[in-house]
């Protein structure tokens, strides 16, 4: 959450093809992440910086402001306003094949640009708002089943109506089954869904605590701190994702499609979400943990941590993750302090974590002598500190671990890739090579063909000269006369 | 040889259902070769997304589908369209947009696009309401589907009544007598530019009407 600007210019970049979108000014604290939510392509941008930024378009939406995201799944990232792609010519034949190739009106490609256009541009208006066939077909003008099918396909590769689901209605995908009043707050999201922590007074973020027995929610600080009244025990306190009850619960349906997906597609979260239908990469991951055997899954996917060090909140969840995979092994016993450590470094990054966990170590050796029981859900508060050093040690170490891996992965991709330019490079040059020497042959031919021109000039000359000569004697012999005009006819063939 | 003298050869429908005190009023072009299972899909469709109860649904199929056939019984038929040039009117109110408009147009040009015309116009008149035009194209269809049913059956009376060819001439007058008379324009003595002070008659109105006036207006319908 440290760099919000740049993250915006990295959500921009990879989404150039979308000119009506604007991102917009960051006028709020991120402390409002956990509200609202889009679905981010899939390819690289954040997802924290994207549902930050969402969060923010919302409440700016809300004010009447043209500053919103639009997001397109990353299987039409083929997509331009300035043409038709190769993809829409394809598998929309109707407009572009046979007869309609070359009409213009309403049968050929003007008319499938036009329909598109007018439907997408109607959608980003509004865009949390479904856009129904029967309101966007009333303002074309064309014929009903042209506009029918320019919309289904539309919707289908999430141009229109993409994150959006009308309530109670059964989509053409029968993935998606969404309740209706936490989707339809989720454009407001800012109101409903704010929990104000009662010890520091400030919104909690994506998570907070609960007690039953005083009713009290505190945020992850305040949990830390143990910044709630004395009587209580860590223990009594429950956490709570506000990020994940806000929207919606995971119906039967979507966590077996999530699970199907998973053993399909492995690690890969792209096709995952996109089977699983409206969840982003990051609710499936976060879902798939809070399974109870969710854990097995996430085994093998320490080997494959992801360098992109703009992309903060999917690094801590990855990261998170990670460590949770490590953690629960090693400490059973005291789980909501694990939890809670590997909680705490999600939320300050992993740089602040090696730091914190650094400080943990020194401060630690200091300690040891009075103190030298490990992670024990205890009661006083140096207890708990100190099982927050032990943890944090041990986190320590498996950071180290993940990024000497990390580093060496980025080598290895490194090297790959200097490769294959180097082909690429060597490649081109052979092309080039091959071109220059057809030139060469062709600039030969050239020089054949002027030499023999010279050669004709000279002889057409002499001719000329020889003809005049003779004109001049005009009683000369007309054998000769005769006899010149033979060579001629042997030089025009 | 019947078929609507437009490049694309397409139907205009309307659509008006009551049920339960709740109307349902539509227009919009059909392309008749569409499977009739989309009208099907279409009405459902159309029901789901305005919120109609279900029971629309069988009387939209049975107005569609009723015009429909009514269209295809003519498409066997004969049809003699002569080079002739028909004024059109639009006169129509759609939401807060008022056009009334008369234009020539050319029946026997087959390849004669009214929706690239209401675009057009739409545009030239800068009518910002999205919902106009599809309402022009839909009357100007409906008015070339009334031209050329209207030539079918005086194809069909003119076939029956062959020895007489007076009645002939009078049921093409009747249907035609609208037709321009060419030669008055373009004979000797005319020009092709139209007169000037036969511009108003040509030229077209829009007004956008207030709220309350449309209100009035529709409570009237």
């Amino acid at each position: 959450m440290a760099t919000p600007p740049a993250a915006t210019a990295t959500n921009s970049a990879p989404t150039p093809p979308k000119p009506p979108y604007k991102a917009p000014p960051f006028s709020q604290p991120p402390s409002t992440a956990g509200a609202g939510k889009t679905e981010t392509p899939a390819a690289s941008t954040s997802t924290a910086a994207a549902a930050v930024v969402a969060a923010v378009a919302a409440t700016g939406a809300a004010a009447e402001e043209p500053s919103y995201i639009i997001t397109v799944p990353s299987y039409s990232a083929w997509f331009s306003y300035d043409s038709v792609s190769d993809t829409e010519r394809r598998l929309m034949p109707e407009f572009f094949q046979g007869e309609a190739a070359a009409a213009s009106g309403s049968r050929g490609p003007e008319a499938y640009k036009y329909y598109r256009d007018t439907l997408v541009k109607r959608f980003r208006v509004r865009p949390e708002r479904r856009l129904t066939l029967t309101e966007a077909r009333r303002g074309l003008i064309g014929d009903i089943g042209s506009v029918r099918r320019v919309f289904d396909f539309l919707e289908e590769w999430g141009l229109i109506n993409y994150g959006v689901s009308l309530p109670g209605v059964k989509q053409g995908r029968d993935k998606r089954e969404e309740p209706v009043a936490p989707q339809s707050s989720l454009p407001a999201g800012v109101s409903a869904p704010k929990k104000l922590c009662i010890g520091c007074r400030t919104v909690c973020g994506q998570a907070y605590f609960t007690c039953e027995k005083a009713d009290i929610t505190i945020c992850c600080r305040c949990y830390v701190r143990a910044n709630y009244r004395p009587g209580l025990t860590p223990a009594d306190f429950k956490k709570v994702e506000t990020s994940e009850d806000a929207k919606s619960d995971w119906t039967d349906k979507e966590t077996l499609h999530l699970l199907e997906a998973v053993m399909q597609y492995g690690e890969d979260w792209k096709k995952i979400s996109e089977h699983v239908g409206s969840r982003s990469e990051k609710d499936c991951i976060a879902r798939l943990l809070r399974l109870p055997f969710g854990e097995q899954f996430m085994g093998p996917k320490e080997d494959k941590m992801q360098f992109e060090t703009d992309d903060d909140i999917t690094d801590e969840s990855r990261a998170e993750i990670s460590k949770r995979v490590r953690l629960t092994p090693l400490a059973d016993a005291s789980n909501p302090i694990m939890a809670q450590v590997a909680f705490l470094s999600a939320i300050v990054g992993s740089d602040v974590a090696t730091a914190a966990a650094q400080a943990a170590i020194s401060a630690q050796s200091q300690v040891d002598e009075t103190n030298d029981s490990p992670a024990d859900s205890s009661i006083g508060s140096p207890k708990e500190e100190e099982s927050c050093y032990t943890n944090g040690f041990s986190a320590n170490d498996l950071l180290k671990e993940a990024s000497a891996n990390a580093r060496v992965q980025l080598e290895k991709e490194r090297k790959d890739i200097e490769q294959s330019l180097s082909d690429i490079v060597d490649v081109q040059m052979k092309e080039i090579q091959a071109k220059i020497c057809r030139f060469e042959q062709k600039e030969l031919l050239m020089e054949k063909e002027r030499q023999q021109l010279h050669y004709l000039q000279k002889l057409l000359f002499a001719d000329q000269l020889a003809v005049v000569q003779h004109q001049c004697r005009p009683h000369a012999v007309t054998a000769e006369n005769e006899a010149d005009e033979n060579p001629k006819p042997v030089l025009t063939s | 040889k019947f078929r609507m003298p437009t490049r694309d050869n397409l139907v205009p429908i309307r659509v008006d259902v009551e049920v339960d005190g709740q109307r349902y009023r539509d227009a919009f072009t059909w392309n008749p070769r569409d499977p009739d299972s989309e009208i099907i899909s279409f009405a459902k469709r159309t029901a789901k997304d305005l919120k109609l109860p279900a029971s629309f649904v069988p009387q939209m199929l049975q107005s569609i589908q009723g015009q429909l056939a009514e269209f295809r019984s003519y498409e066997g038929q004969e049809m003699q369209i002569k080079e002739k040039i028909m004024p059109l009117k639009i006169d129509l109110r759609v939401n807060n947009t008022l056009v009334r408009d008369q234009f020539l147009w050319d029946i026997g040009n087959l390849d004669s696009d009214p929706e690239e015309f209401a675009r057009t116009l739409c545009d030239d008149l800068n009518i910002t309401d999205p919902e106009v035009g599809p309402a022009i194209a839909v009357s100007i269809r409906e008015q070339l589907y009334e031209i050329a049913s209207q030539s079918v059956s005086a194809m069909r009376e003119a076939k029956v009544s062959k020895k007489r060819r007076a009645p002939e001439f009078a049921s093409n007058s009747k249907a035609m007598n609208n037709a321009v008379d060419m030669f008055k324009y373009f004979g000797s003595k005319g020009s092709v530019i139209r007169k000037r002070k036969e511009w108003y008659l040509y030229a077209p109105v829009v007004d956008v009407v207030p709220n309350e006036e449309v209100v009035v207006v529709d409570t009237t319908e």
